[in-house]
């Protein structure tokens, strides 16, 4: 009976941040406020979901499956970079590189300078 | 002799010259010649049974459900036909040994001429008349390459194409018509066809069935107006001339009229199109041999008057003038051949055929001088030779024929086709071989060797033997025939004195008239220079040109090379065809009632069907119409988790992912947006296309749902098998790989094939004019710095052992749930992309050091091999086989050759992904990507770069 409790409170929280996440998507201002929102709904959305998963097949169906930590690890590695990606898309369409906040270092930002890459500096 | 082995025994033979030639120029001519002597021996063994009445049958099925059996059978006409084929090729076999020089390759000569022999003997043997039109349009074919045998001459390619397009439309009425005959009886076999004469007159079709079979044999048999046709053939060398211009291939024709006399003739349709036809030409050919120069042309028209001269005879439809007509078949061929091969003699030895250059050839060619004389004075009709005796039955049987109430005409005018014909031959005789000597010949002609003359020397003797004792020689053969033809007895009587008949003061008249003509040709010549003639070949040209650009506008329009212009049409016609089968079919409502439908599939249809529309709204924005795409492909998995089709939902993904992965890369090189290319007009117009045939297919489909199977289902079969007979749980990749592995076998070799044709075309593009703009392409949207930013490098190298093994587990368990090669392949394909993608394609591809052409041969062998290996137990191609095996400590578990086959699709998969993302880099790599050396951009492991760049 508890375990009928924490499943359901489980999937609860995963449709309430999947909510949360997508009307985030749709009502955030700019790009870069926007890219938190399905962040959101994967983690812990997602994550609530495969949580949930995992308990109702091991209490309710006697089989321990663990494949659902390895969807979850999947979407921790993968999330970031998507982020990381549609920021730097965002910086070269939008922003100029003197706008951007300062380093730190005696480097700029790193999207903005091909130096890193031997192959494709034009000096020596 | 198997009558099927007789018709074979030339294609057989056609194989062995172009092995023979290496050994020499005799030895290919004994060779060939050996296979038609030995039908020829199998023939005659047949002659004594023939002969006496019966008719020798050979029966093979070959594909009854249309028809068409192997039938072949042999009666007189046959025999005949038979005989004279195969004699007279073995006569010619020998003529061509000596007369191509040394220059024409022999071999091909020989193949060409075994070819078209061959299909000859198959049409004088077969019972079945589709099979007969199979060896009809074989001869045209086969006579197009001999005609054309000298490509470098352009009268011969044109002369082989006039054929062939004359000889082609004519071989198409012909089918058309057999059909109706056919349809008429109920059978293709002639046998049956020739015992249905009542049924097949009195039958409304008759008069088309006749009208086309009867274009068939006119423009084989070179009648007016289709016999323009054989003289522009006469640019093929004289053998050729000699074997199908005068003796077979012309007398197909006749042989096709002969064949259908029994149940075609005897009707006034058949005297006015037959007789008419036959006279004209006859005597119009005749006048216009009289005036020609070149000995061949001469001899051609001279070839389709006395075709006409037979047609005409077949065409009075009496049993005395089907006689008359077999027996000038034999007279006709002996003394044509003869002569055409003289021809050849005389162009061989003097390098001349213009009669005007020629003369007084009596003394310096004597034999060749003596077999002409004897072939033209038989062919002018004098006595004691064998042309007399059929052109007197001829004129005999003109006197009894009326046409519309007219007596006399066919008298007459056949008198008229005589005399010219006395006057031609005679001018061969004395302007080629009569008068002075001439010192102006191209080339000192004499006499040739043996082997030249030694063809056209046999049929000159029997020209004189049959003249001379004409029932001793061909009564019995010429009995048997003309009772094939007229399917009845006929009693022959051949004699030179007939008494003072007609026929006799017709045939004195001729010859007397036509010397008064010879003697005057050469004032008649310079008349018929003056007059205006038409050109056949400037009228046919036109037609094929008009006819040509008529075709080249319809085409132009149609098949513009627009690919909506033929989607359009594609569309319109499977609408129409289905509207047609809807309102012929009698449509009754399906009885299942409509289950109600959840929130969430109408959420998802609806969802569907709006993006499914933006695609096309918002085509011009590219990038946003991918975004688009993916998220039609991702609804359409979802739809196939909810009907419980796990395997076809995880395929659908991953060739999702991989499909928008490659079209991103394409789309780097293409505008972003594209303008509007269409009017208005044009886009309603496709919109009530598309409009149409989707609410049609989506009225289809609920018609389909809403009721039960038409047929039982074989899911069922699958079902109850996939375990006991394929050894697997999972239906759908059992079905895959086992019940129709054939089939997945021919998909992974498309596959790979379409691998192979996105490199080649990389290949293409690389080195064309899209070379150039690729090397001056500059990027729209601004470069990253970072283009293998360490995020993505480090995330994708440590997912990579772990997409690997999630592949080959996907790959492993498939048989028993969902999985299998083909995803597996796609998972592993797309991790090996995601590198590619993190850390450049060169990079990458330095260190995997894989050939991905080598992926796709492995994966199609392995699959091959597998199937094979069945060949080893025994069993039919991809048959399966699986056991269950225990390896402590493990639990029992199942192995099967099907996996072994699913390691194929699975290497395919792969090496066509990769070869394709291969392609598109190098594409990339031409339009100025840098090849990086180091894995990430910033790797904080090594020192900073010295400071650079913005």
């Amino acid at each position: 009976m508890i375990w009928e409790i924490i499943v359901s409170a489980l999937l609860v929280m995963a449709g309430v941040f999947g909510l949360v996440g997508s009307f985030g998507l749709i009502r955030l201002p700019t790009t870069m406020t926007r890219l938190h929102a399905p962040t959101k709904a994967t983690t812990l959305g997602g994550g609530g979901v495969l949580v949930a998963s995992m308990i109702y097949f091991a209490v309710f169906m006697d089989h321990y499956s663990f494949h659902e930590l390895m969807i979850t690890l999947f979407l921790f590695l993968t999330a970031p970079i998507t982020a990381n990606l549609i920021a730097k898309a965002y910086l070269h369409r939008t922003e100029r590189p003197e706008d951007l906040p300062p380093t730190g270092t005696d480097r700029g930002w790193a999207t903005y300078d091909a130096s890193a890459d031997p192959s494709r500096r034009t000096d020596g | 002799m198997s009558l099927a082995l007789i018709a074979a025994l030339p294609f057989l033979g056609a194989l062995l010259p172009g092995l023979m030639i290496r050994a020499g120029r005799t030895a290919c001519a004994m060779a060939t010649g050996s296979a038609t002597a030995l039908a020829l021996i199998g023939l005659l063994l047949h002659a004594p049974a023939v002969l006496r009445g019966e008719v020798v049958q050979a029966r093979f099925d070959w594909m009854p459900g249309l028809g068409l059996n192997a039938n072949f059978f042999l009666d007189g006409l046959g025999l005949l036909f038979a005989g004279l084929i195969l004699g007279i090729g073995l006569l010619i076999i020998l003529y061509a040994r000596f007369y191509l020089a040394k220059t024409d390759p022999m071999g091909q000569f020989y193949t060409y001429l075994m070819l078209f022999q061959g299909a000859m003997v198959g049409i004088v043997l077969s019972d079945n008349i589709l099979l007969l039109l199979i060896f009809w349009e074989l001869t045209s074919l086969s006579s197009f390459l001999l005609i054309g045998y000298w490509k470098h001459l352009p009268e011969g390619r044109q002369g082989a194409r006039m054929a062939l397009a004359v000889t082609g439309t004519g071989g198409l009425a012909m089918i058309a018509g057999m059909l109706i005959l056919g349809g008429i009886v109920g059978s293709y076999d002639l046998s049956v066809i020739l015992t249905q004469k009542e049924a097949i007159q009195a039958s409304d079709w008759y008069l088309p069935a006749l009208i086309l079979i009867l274009l068939g044999a006119f423009t084989k048999s070179a009648q007016f107006p289709f016999h323009f046709w054989l003289p522009h053939a006469m640019a093929a060398p004289t053998p050729v001339s000699a074997y199908l211009h005068s003796a077979t291939m012309v007398k197909a024709g006749l042989f096709l009229m002969a064949r259908m006399w029994p149940v075609l003739a005897g009707t006034d349709a058949w005297f006015y199109i037959v007789a008419t036809t036959g006279l004209v030409t006859m005597v119009m050919a005749a006048k216009i041999a009289l005036f020609k120069d070149d000995l061949k042309a001469l001899l051609a028209f001279s070839t389709v008057s006395h075709l006409g001269l037979i047609t005409m005879l077949l065409g009075f439809g009496t049993a005395e003038a089907a006689a008359v007509a077999v027996f000038h078949i034999i007279n006709h061929a002996t003394f044509k051949a003869a002569l055409f091969m003289s021809a050849g003699i005389i162009d061989h030895e003097a390098h001349t055929r213009d009669i005007k250059r020629l003369g007084g050839l009596r003394t310096l060619m004597p034999i060749t001088f003596t077999i002409v004389t004897l072939a033209a004075l038989s062919m002018a009709g004098i006595p004691p030779l064998n042309g007399f005796l059929s052109k007197e039955m001829m004129l005999e049987e003109a006197t009894h024929t009326v046409w519309a109430g007219i007596p006399w005409l066919f008298a007459v005018l056949a008198t008229i086709g005589a005399m010219f014909s006395v006057a031609y031959s005679f001018r061969l005789i004395g302007h080629v071989f009569l008068g002075p000597v001439r010192d102006d010949y191209p080339h000192k002609p004499h006499d040739p060797g043996f082997g030249l003359w030694a063809a056209p020397a046999a049929l000159a003797v029997l020209v004189v033997l049959i003249g001379v004792a004409p029932m001793t020689m061909v009564g019995d053969l010429v009995t048997v025939v003309a009772g094939a033809v007229t399917g009845g007895d006929v009693t022959i009587k051949i004699s030179h004195w007939h008494g003072l008949v007609p026929a006799l003061w017709m045939s004195v008249a001729a010859v007397g008239a036509g010397l008064i003509l010879f003697g005057a040709h050469l004032r008649l010549d310079a008349l018929w220079l003056a007059a205006p003639r038409p050109e056949a070949k400037a009228i046919f040209d036109a037609l094929v040109d008009g006819i040509a650009a008529l075709s080249h506008g319809v085409t132009a329009r149609l098949h513009d090379g627009a690919l909506s212009r033929y989607f359009v049409i594609f569309t319109l016609g499977v609408l129409g065809a289905g509207w047609l089968a809807w309102s012929e079919g009698g449509h009754v409502p399906g009885l299942r009632n409509v289950l109600p439908i959840p929130g969430v599939a109408l959420a998802g249809w609806l969802l569907l069907a709006v993006c499914s529309v933006l695609v096309a709204v918002l085509h011009r924005e590219r990038l946003l119409a991918l975004v688009v795409i993916g998220v039609v492909g991702l609804i359409v998995s979802v739809g196939f988790i909810y009907l419980s089709a796990p395997d076809l939902a995880l395929t659908q993904i991953s060739v999702e992912v991989v499909t928008i992965v490659l079209m991103l890369l394409a789309l780097n090189f293409l505008p972003k947006t594209t303008p509007r290319e269409s009017s208005t007009a044009r886009r309603l117009r496709d919109i009530a296309v598309a409009g149409a045939a989707g609410l049609s297919t989506a009225a289809l489909a609920l018609a389909l749902m809403m009721r039960d199977f038409a047929f039982p289902t074989i899911s069922d079969y699958h079902l109850a098998n996939s375990y006991s007979g394929g050894g697997g749980t999972n239906v759908v990749n059992v079905i895959l790989v086992d019940f129709r592995g054939y089939d997945t076998f021919g998909e992974i070799i498309v596959l790979g094939i379409a691998g192979l044709l996105i490199f080649a075309l990389a290949e293409a593009l690389l080195r064309g004019a899209a070379n150039k703009r690729l090397l001056e392409w500059v990027p729209e949207l601004p470069k990253s710095g970072d283009r293998h930013p360490l995020m993505m490098v480090v995330a994708g190298r440590v997912a990579l052992p772990i997409t690997l093994m999630v592949g080959v587990y996907i790959f492993l368990r498939g048989h028993n749930e969902p999985g299998g090669g083909f995803i597996a392949g796609l998972i592993v394909a797309i991790a090996l992309v995601t590198q590619f993608m993190a850390s450049g394609f060169a990079w990458t591809q330095a260190r995997q050091r894989v050939d991905y052409h080598a992926f796709i041969g492995f994966g199609v062998v392995i699959a091959a091999a597998t199937g094979l290996g069945s060949w080893l137990a025994a069993r039919p191609f991809l048959t399966s086989n699986f056991g269950y095996f225990r390896i402590p400590p493990f639990d029992k578990f199942e192995l099967a050759t099907a996996a072994l086959f699913d390691l194929g699709v699975f290497l395919t998969v792969i090496g066509a992904v990769m070869l394709t993302l291969a392609s598109l880099s190098r594409i990339a790599i031409r339009a100025g990507e840098t090849v990086n050396t180091t894995a990430m951009d910033n790797d904080p492991s090594q020192p900073a770069p010295a400071k650079g760049g913005h």
